[in-house]
């Protein structure tokens, strides 16, 4: 190879290195900010995030990553800060059951039947104060979700064969939601909608929750739940609040008219 | 190796032009037959290399079906000072781009929410003038919306025949206008035969009405004595969704994407979004093009997705 090839070589190399180099640097640049901007929020020195304004945040899920749910002290952890922060009405889920597992001997059975009938939460739920001041905290996993669904099915379709086979002639099965809302109940899977959804694991997917009450869910990933930040929840609340919603309805065409729709959303 | 991998982030253009030889280390070779079929097949994997190395996204790594959520043609258009329809004309344009891409990425499956169910609904009426007008202007707009997704079929089955795309629409028929549905059925028709990619227009589609209609067809199997109550169970339920004309390989979306900031599903894909990944962006769908798309792929792609031994659809 020739000489001035070599040059070129090295001079490419040496460009590729520092394009690398900054490419890392940004993104421990971006890192940096978040964990200080966290730690402001911790310490209360952002303003606009010490009051928390929880209105609308009736329902709160944490989806957590099966392998990462059996850290329970993290767990713990996290539902204090939760309760600190006066989240009142907590569902936690992982698709294999470990948090079911985890916080099972500590289940006390109480029941607390104003939020139940307030939230419209299913007969068989398990549910329990666990010492956390004022919070009710609901476990699922996987059956709650899509075997859930599969047995409220089998449930409707086995109350309409039975209808059928004592009835005349053969008429189309007319199931509407709310047939489905109600089996769901029926076959201890009912609940409310959780209002916000936090992820905790390394993919940015929901992992089966009970597909029936993610409607309108607000949904966000919040990483690792080794690494889960206390600033980085009260920053996802804060969002929340300041969130709005429509619930897919349309809210004004203002096109055919050609003045500005006010509203945002058609989802 | 160095100069190839500079080019990349430099000069991506430059290097496909000058340099696709290389992209043989994808696997792919010169076609040198003189059957023009094969050379078409040779011409669209070269493509799909070129346009994969281009964007640094890794073939092994990329998702086979990605569902989209067209959020923010109305935003885009305010803040342009554009009305709605035109907002919603540039969404159309958007959907065509990136279902080009798609194709040329070798993603096999695109599911897209065209009109929700919910979109539907309408402020209680009343006597006052002004809720009687706005219910007006709402109709309009759903018609308005109709309308469009009805020529954006038409005026696109030149794509899907040319890329060999297999159209299907999904949702609830008797809330379609008689004109789309005849413009879906005729999509349908010509596209049959196409099993390459495949196309999901989610129209008057939601969540929740999905997993009630796959009841009702079992339910149909039950008092046909088809099958037993008992004998329903996850898979069971999951083949008759609407999605199930992918089959089960295809039928849950890898990654699905939302534009415009929202943050929810908003009643799409309930069921079988469980194991996507959840990709949310500010950018309003007009403006989501090759680089947001890109984007997306690639946080899809750098995500560790481990998803134990439920892996049931």
């Amino acid at each position: 190879m020739s000489r001035p090839a070599i040059i070129l070589k090295l001079i490419l190399g040496l460009l590729w290195v520092i394009i690398h180099l900054t490419i890392s640097l940004f993104n421990l640049w971006s890192l940096l900010i978040y964990n200080l901007q966290c730690y402001l929020i911790s310490s209360g020195l952002l303003r606009k995030y010490q009051y928390l304004h929880l209105d609308r945040l009736n329902y709160l899920a944490i989806v957590v990553d099966s392998k990462e749910a059996k850290n329970t002290v993290k767990i713990r952890q996290l539902l204090s800060w939760l309760s600190t922060m006066g989240v009142k009405h907590i569902c936690l889920y992982d698709i294999e059951g470990v948090l079911k597992r985890s916080f099972e001997p500590f289940m006390n059975g109480s029941k607390d039947e104003k939020a139940r009938e307030s939230l419209d939460i299913g007969a068989s739920m398990n549910h329990s104060h666990y010492g956390y001041k004022n919070m009710v905290i609901d476990c699922l996993s996987g059956s709650d979700g899509k075997e859930g669904i599969a047995k409220a099915a089998d449930l409707l379709c086995s109350t309409y064969f039975n209808g059928e086979t004592h009835g005349n002639g053969k008429k189309e099965p007319k199931f509407t939601e709310a047939d489905m809302a109600s089996a769901l109940k029926a076959v201890g899977c009912g609940g409310p909608e959780p209002d916000l959804l936090l992820m905790y694991g390394p993919a940015r997917c929901h992992l089966g929750f009970p597909a029936w009450r993610l409607r309108y869910t607000e949904i966000m990933h919040m990483g690792p739940l080794k690494s889960m930040k206390y600033g980085a929840i009260v920053k996802a609340l804060y969002n929340f609040s300041q969130k709005y919603q429509n619930y897919g309805k349309l809210l004004g065409f203002s096109t055919l008219n050609c003045s500005p729709a006010k509203s945002m959303n058609s989802f | 190796m160095y100069i190839s991998r500079l080019y990349i982030y430099m000069f991506p253009r430059a290097y496909i032009t000058q340099n696709w030889q290389h992209i043989h280390h994808l696997g792919l070779s010169r076609n040198t037959t003189r059957l023009p079929c094969l050379d078409r097949m040779a011409g669209k994997q070269n493509d799909l290399a070129e346009a994969l190395v281009r964007s640094g996204l890794r073939a092994e790594l990329m998702p086979q079906h990605v569902a989209l959520v067209l959020d923010g043609n109305r935003r885009w258009a305010q803040a342009r000072g554009f009305t709605t329809p035109e907002g919603h004309e540039a969404g159309g344009v958007a959907l065509r781009k990136i279902v080009e891409l798609s194709c040329a990425f070798g993603i096999r499956a695109v599911t897209v929410f065209g009109f929700s169910q919910e979109n539907f609904r309408r402020p209680q009426a009343s006597s006052h003038s002004s809720i009687r007008s706005m219910i007006s202007v709402l109709t309009e707009e759903v018609d308005y919306i109709m309308e469009l997704i009805e020529r954006l079929i038409r005026d696109n089955m030149d794509l899907f025949m040319r890329e060999e795309i297999q159209v299907h629409v999904v949702g609830d028929p008797s809330r379609r206008p008689a004109s789309l549905q005849d413009a879906a059925r005729e999509a349908e028709e010509m596209t049959r035969s196409h099993s390459r990619y495949h196309l999901i227009l989610a129209i008057c589609y939601s969540g929740r009405w999905d997993i009630v209609q796959a009841c009702r067809e079992l339910a149909t199997k039950v008092q046909d004595k088809l099958l037993r109550p008992d004998d329903i169970d996850e898979s069971m339920l999951a083949g008759h969704l609407a999605t199930n004309v992918l089959g089960d390989q295809l039928g849950c979306p890898d990654l699905l994407i939302r534009t415009s900031g929202e943050l929810r599903l908003s009643n799409f894909l309930l069921w079988q979004s469980a194991y996507s990944e959840l990709y949310f962006t500010d950018t309003l769908w007009p403006d989501f093009g090759e680089d947001e798309y890109i984007k997306a792929l690639k946080a899809f792609q750098s995500r560790e997705r481990r998803f134990g031994q439920r892996k049931v659809m």
